[in-house]
């Protein structure tokens, strides 16, 4: 029976890669989402940087008012580590980067405020974030604190986004996968019907009448998966140069993950399985209730 | 299996046209019966009924003493098995050749392939058709089509044979040898019930004729000669001669 079913399959072979790519176009979609938020989450695994907050303080702060934020901040467990940048050290930081040192020894008086920079541990609270800018922001000597919104938190975000929107993208793509198997196992059936009222005129179970349309849909499934697999690898190839460079400018090392042999399977299985779902449907609606002759 | 009685049996469709109407009527096991009548008469529908193709929408459907038109759908393929049907126009399936049509019903019974090849060349022998096994019905005569449905129909040596006007598309000569082996299946013990309108064919055998008018038996008349005494008065045809028919 199943080679029966690859029989009509490839006999029909233009049919049945527009199949193919129709259902491999739409598991290619949420499944490549997939991977991109399995790499999103990768890449905040291994980011060096930490939520945190910077502290500005006034011109004429003191070097106390500095340390009490300061210590204000290290108490707390979930501050990782407290920097202190004197307006000195900002003053040299700036004549090194910004090329504009000899300008810089024109001034009268350092232009620049002392600061400091705690990072937090990466599972801090908000709640944990707002207390701490209320213990310092009224401390005497500072002028601003900032609360950088980092990177790593954006990155975070859109990864759950990504992750949300591959979800729902999953689903609705995989009621079309199923959809278009049905239709044309459905079209498989309609093709075959006599032979089929043959077949239960001289006592084939409905198991034995339905089973070559079930391996329809597997075929039809499984070759969706592999060409969606295929758009993948190729959407991969595609954009890596250009993300590489993208994260080369933050220092970072691009090591796509989630293509892999796992994966792969997975995507195989559930792809065949979707494709005898939607043969399920078919033979449901079609060979429950054929008539004989 | 084989003995068969209709209790009351009635078939009306949607339409309001009863095909069958308060039909009772009975089939000793192992007899021969033709079922006669102008289309329309509701011979076709007798067949389905046995068939379990249709229910009645009244009446009993008794196929030894059990009522088949309440058998759950899941005993119906068990119940067709042990049936053979034969229809005018073959339903041979044209993308197989001979064998496979022939084989079908008992790789449909999931019988060894080794047992497969000797029943089929074993039935096709009986329909004079040994040594086309490899064609295509679209290579062969109507009635050697005609003939290789018959093989496909006895070849599980069914208890009840169905046929429905097995010979309305062949010439007198055809015809008999076609009846001459429903009467030769029949003597071995198989229930034969034929549908057809040839009632020359059918009155020159001289077996039981039902007859059905608008749905109703009008006539029942029992057979002059048994199968047995029909086999030993004719001879089996020459099958050369009778293939050729296009």
């Amino acid at each position: 029976m199943g080679g029966e079913s690859f029989h009509f399959v490839s006999a029909r072979l233009g049919t049945s890669f527009l199949v193919w790519l129709v259902v491999g176009i739409a598991l290619a979609l949420p499944a490549g989402l997939w991977i991109l938020q399995v790499n999103m989450n990768e890449m905040s695994a291994g980011w060096e940087g930490r939520p945190g907050l910077s502290v500005y303080f006034e011109l004429q702060a003191s070097t106390e008012d500095i340390e009490v934020a300061a210590q204000q901040l290290r108490k707390h467990e979930q501050v990782e580590s407290v920097s202190v940048t004197s307006a000195d050290q900002a003053l040299d930081e700036f004549k090194t980067y910004s090329g504009l040192g000899d300008a810089l020894t024109l001034l009268a008086e350092n232009p620049l405020p002392a600061s400091l920079t705690a990072r937090f541990a990466q599972n801090i609270d908000t709640d944990v974030v707002d207390r701490l800018i209320a213990a310092v922001q009224d401390l005497p000597g500072v002028a601003e604190v900032v609360v950088e919104k980092t990177w790593l938190e954006r990155l975070n975000d859109l990864s759950t986004a990504v992750s949300r929107l591959g979800v729902v993208l999953a689903v609705l793509f995989g009621i079309g996968a199923v959809l278009v198997t049905a239709s044309s196992v459905r079209l498989a059936i309609e093709s075959r019907l006599d032979e089929l009222r043959v077949l239960k005129m001289v006592g084939a179970t409905q198991g034995q009448v339905r089973r070559p349309f079930l391996y329809f849909g597997a075929i039809y499934g499984f070759g969706g998966g592999v060409i969606a697999a295929m758009l993948i690898a190729v959407t991969l190839v595609v954009i890596e140069p250009p993300l590489q460079s993208l994260l080369g400018s933050y220092q970072q090392e691009l090591d796509l993950a989630g293509f892999n042999l796992g994966f792969l399977a997975f995507l195989l299985v559930l792809a065949s399985l979707l494709g005898v779902a939607g043969a399920l449907i078919a033979v449901r609606q079609r060979l429950n209730n054929l008539e004989l002759f | 299996m084989g003995h068969i009685v209709l209790q009351h049996v009635t078939r009306r469709f949607d339409n309001g046209h009863e095909a069958l109407s308060d039909v009772s009527v009975g089939f000793e096991e192992g007899s021969m019966t033709f079922l006669t009548g102008h289309s329309g008469a509701g011979k076709s529908t007798f067949l389905k009924l046995l068939l379990r193709a249709d229910v009645p929408t009244r009446g009993k459907v008794l196929v030894n003493d059990v009522d088949i038109a309440r058998l759950a759908e899941k005993r119906l393929p068990r119940y067709r098995q042990h049936l053979g049907v034969v229809f005018q126009d073959h339903h041979l399936l044209t993308q197989r050749t001979v064998f496979e049509n022939v084989a079908l019903p008992l790789r449909v019974g999931g019988m060894r392939e080794r047992e497969i090849g000797r029943r089929v060349r074993a039935s096709l022998g009986q329909v004079d058709l040994l040594g086309k096994e490899g064609l295509f019905p679209r290579h062969l005569s109507t009635g050697e089509q005609q003939r290789v449905g018959i093989a496909r129909a006895v070849v599980t040596r069914p208890k009840i044979l169905l046929a429905d006007e097995p010979t309305g598309n062949l010439d007198p000569q055809l015809s008999a040898h076609i009846m001459d082996l429903f009467a030769r299946f029949n003597q071995v013990g198989t229930t034969v019930i034929i549908a057809s309108h040839d009632i020359q064919l059918i009155e020159a055998m001289g077996f039981r004729m039902l007859q059905l008018e608008h749905g109703r038996v009008v006539g029942d008349h029992a057979a002059t000669r048994s199968t047995a005494e029909w086999v030993g008065e004719t001879e089996a045809p020459a099958t050369a001669d009778l293939g050729g028919q296009e």
